[in-house]
């Protein structure tokens, strides 16, 4: 009997060793060809934009998001002024490289316009059991996109009609090694079909803080920081083709001024010599590493009249 | 949409993986790099059967329909594949009796009043009434069997045997006398794997001894490249000459069937799924019958198998001439079975289920074990073995489960008696054989009681011929060391034992691929 309660707890720990049990399950390599487009279910998250989820959302996020985000990261934001002269709704558009840039950029909104902002989730990722549908829906407001094409419940121009602002990675995956992929069209399409504005945002540090695989931020508390940009508007006929690009340009020479000043970077993008964000072609170890190297802490204070 | 079978390989993503062993199965840990072979999964199934069956009786490959081959005061008699077939057994109804009810429908709308229905069982032990009831339905079983017109057929009942002749090659051809001296012999196929059917049906399956030494024999079977070939198969080529001559002298109207891989159902059919894609619940299921196999005594371990009934689905049904039945039929299998693999390995590892063509409702004693590990599965390629000639051959059983004494009383002696002296299978051929063959207890074993006829374990030796005579190095994991040196093989407690007892022959850092087996497959090794 006793034999047989170790062999069954032996079975258990193999099993939840193998099959990741709390952990996205993994497919094999060799095996990734050959697994099945996943049958799309339609979620239904217009309930996550009641007044009632809000005022769950808020506490959520005031009381334990923001505490535990902010205990794990340092963050810097700038150009949120460029919110100033806006209404809304906008679509905020942002590089992509980890699952912290979400609560990076909602939590570096002001709150009124925090409190308005839904986040478009891949439908595959986030909504594949209802328990992560229904946990990403309440503390982020996310509402499911097909990156596969699909059926979805709620579109996301019914979002933005419904005057909510949207966060979208025009990537529409995480980079697999913190430099900027190619922008899928979706954002200049939902831009230029409903006449919105674009934010472009540019932030460095989430992918050597948590970067893909990874469950929970590095220790030490790294350096995020996060740049809103001007708006970009869609010329009246201007194509989605046309657009992204744009977009895609905007985010670089925010990353670009990130890096350096607005002034370098402005100069750069005026001769046309912004870095490509797509980074260098070298090998995966130097462009991983040079994603995960300290963003470093922006000075501290006004310069001293008198140095030591 | 199914999806076609294909070769994993084995990384750090890779969970345990399902290895099969007889009463039970593990979960093993495959070393990085291990190929493992997966089959195609399960194709659809036909949805109405009924409608299919009639469609290829009356619209047949290479022959008349059905109907016009039926009339008034002819000698009908039906054949059909025995309990060895399908494995395991399908749920009822099962795809035989749904085909004789079909053609005796016919049949009986035609007038035909002499109709014998026989079990092509060779020197396979008799059916039980209630396994051929099962087999044929109720309906049929009631008509036929208490009147003697079903039966199982007599491979040493001299008065039932008619010898047709002889091939080019001197082989003797002599089948059951009724089927031979009938106007028309249907014969009702299960076409599970690619080695069934064609004219494995007939000459081999309503033969006597004299007729199936010429083929089953270690010559022949180390010749075979392999049995799921039959066109690279001495065996097959062997039969496929007695067939031809059959055909000259007797009107066969072959009905083939082929079914899909759904070999397990609920609560097992975790087993059909590759392992990484299981499902909370299959996970949960597996653990639950992991413990409690682990938990019941083996009794109740070879109930809750051998209990099983397949869900098995219809993927296609041709009546008609034989070989041009058969081509048909071989395209299907291997569209549900083939997998493409890429080169040969050095260690082949395979897990023996529970349940061989010999051993329904009985026990897989060492001797099928060895059988459907070095036989059927070894030889479940295309082109050339998985294994390199030198290689070895890995194979997970306990060897435990003893012997039958009512299913197999001659293998018990060719166990003790045999093995013991050689495991060579041309010298036991050549001593011992006729001995075992002709014996009359084991005879009147088989004719009166449901043993194997008393050459059958000589057979299932033969078998394995081919995979002896090409590899280097036979382990057994988890298997009883007296048992595996009885065999001629040896044992080890793990895989990692066993890679290092096969490093002689493999080296060091072996490639390795593993046969995910079953479901059914075959390795098309390029």
């Amino acid at each position: 009997m006793r034999k047989w309660a170790q062999e069954g707890l032996e079975d258990v720990r193999r099993v939840a060793d193998g099959w990741r049990w709390g952990r996205r399950s993994q497919v094999p390599r060799s095996a990734e060809p050959f697994v099945p487009a996943r049958q799309s279910t339609v979620f239904h998250t217009d309930w996550a934009r009641t007044r009632a989820a809000q005022v769950a959302r808020e506490v959520a996020q005031k009381g334990a998001l923001e505490p535990l985000f902010r205990s794990q990261v340092r963050t810097s934001v700038e150009g949120l002024d460029v919110l100033a002269g806006l209404e809304g709704p906008v679509i905020f558009a942002a590089n992509h490289a980890s699952h912290l840039d979400t609560p990076l950029i909602l939590l570096s909104l002001p709150t009124r316009w925090r409190r308005r902002t839904a986040v478009a989730a891949a439908a595959d990722y986030f909504f594949d059991t209802w328990w992560r549908a229904v946990g990403s829906s309440i503390v982020f407001n996310t509402f499911p996109i097909e990156r596969r094409g699909g059926t979805m419940a709620t579109t996301p121009g019914e979002v933005l009609a419904d005057g909510w602002s949207l966060v979208i990675f025009p990537e529409g995956t995480r980079s697999p090694d913190g430099f900027v992929g190619r922008f899928q069209f979706g954002a200049a399409y939902l831009a230029t079909q409903h006449q919105v504005p674009v934010i472009p945002i540019a932030h460095r540090g989430t992918f050597a803080a948590m970067p893909r695989g990874q469950g929970w931020p590095s220790p030490g508390r790294r350096r995020l920081t996060v740049r809103f940009g001007e708006p970009l508007r869609p010329g009246s006929d201007e194509s989605p083709r046309e657009f992204a690009p744009r977009i895609r340009d905007a985010v670089a020479a925010l990353l670009d001024e990130d890096r350096s000043t607005w002034w370098e970077a402005r100069r750069r993008a005026a001769d046309g010599a912004t870095h490509d964000p797509a980074g260098p072609d070298t090998a995966q170890w130097r462009r991983v590493w040079e994603q995960t190297a300290t963003v470093p802490a922006p000075e501290a204070g006004p310069r001293r009249a008198w140095p030591d | 949409m199914s999806r076609p079978g294909f070769v994993l390989e084995v990384d750090d993503r890779t969970p345990p993986l399902v290895v099969h062993e007889g009463l039970g199965f593990r979960l093993e840990d495959f070393p990085p790099g291990t190929r493992v072979i997966y089959p195609p999964e399960s194709l659809p199934a036909i949805d109405d059967v009924d409608a299919a069956i009639r469609e290829a009786l009356l619209n047949p490959v290479d022959a008349d329909p059905l109907p016009t081959k039926l009339f008034a005061g002819m000698r009908l008699t039906i054949a059909f594949d025995d309990i060895s077939l399908p494995l395991p057994p399908m749920r009822a109804p099962d795809i035989r009796q749904r085909i004789i009810e079909a053609v005796l429908t016919m049949a009986a709308d035609a007038g035909v009043d002499d109709v014998k229905i026989i079990a092509a069982n060779a020197l396979h032990r008799r059916m039980t009434p209630a396994e051929l009831k099962q087999i044929v339905g109720e309906r049929v079983f009631r008509s036929f069997h208490p009147q003697g017109d079903l039966y199982n057929h007599d491979a040493e009942d001299r008065d039932d045997l008619l010898h047709i002749g002889m091939t080019d090659k001197g082989e003797d051809v002599e089948i059951n006398r009724r089927a031979a001296e009938s106007d028309l012999l249907v014969y009702v196929n299960v076409n599970l794997v690619a080695m069934d059917g064609g004219h494995k049906s007939v000459p081999i399956g309503l033969a006597s001894y004299k007729s199936l030494r010429q083929h089953h024999n270690p010559a022949t079977m180390v010749a075979s490249h392999s049995f799921m070939d039959h066109t690279k198969s001495h065996l097959h080529h062997s039969a496929w000459r007695m067939g031809r001559l059959l055909k000259d002298h007797l009107d066969i109207f072959q009905i083939e069937t082929t079914l899909n891989n759904d070999v397990f159902g609920a609560p097992y059919d975790f087993l059909l799924k590759r392992e990484w894609e299981w499902s909370v619940r299959d996970q949960a299921s597996m653990l639950a019958v992991r413990r409690g196999l682990g938990a019941a005594p083996r009794r109740l371990r070879h109930k809750l198998f051998h209990d099983l009934r397949s869900p098995y689905g219809l993927t296609g049904i041709n009546a008609g001439d034989t070989e041009a039945v058969h081509e048909r039929t071989i395209a299907m299998v291997h569209r549900q079975q083939l997998t493409e693999v890429q080169g040969q390995t050095d260690v082949l590892v395979m897990g023996v289920p529970y349940l061989g063509p010999y051993n329904v409702n009985s026990s897989m004693n060492p001797i099928l074990a060895t059988c459907m590990g070095l036989g059927y599965y070894f030889n479940s390629y295309r082109g050339q073995p998985v294994v390199r000639r030198g290689g070895a051959v890995i194979l997970y059983h306990p060897l435990d489960e003893g012997f039958n004494q009512l299913h197999h009383p001659s293998y018990v002696d060719f166990y003790e008696e045999i093995l013991a002296e050689s495991t060579d299978p041309a010298v036991i051929a050549e001593k011992y054989e006729q001995q075992f063959a002709t014996d009359p207890w084991y005879v009147h074993l088989y004719r009166t009681s449901h043993a194997y006829h008393g050459v059958h374990p000589f057979y299932m030796w033969y078998w394995a011929a081919h995979a002896m005579d090409h590899v280097e190095e036979v382990i057994w994991v988890g298997a009883d060391r007296r048992v595996a040196q009885r065999l001629g093989f040896r044992a080890a407690s793990t895989l990692s034992d066993a890679l290092e007892m096969a490093s002689g022959a493999v080296g060091t850092s072996p490639t390795i691929s593993y046969l995910h087996n079953p479901p059914h497959l075959i390795a098309d090794v390029r």
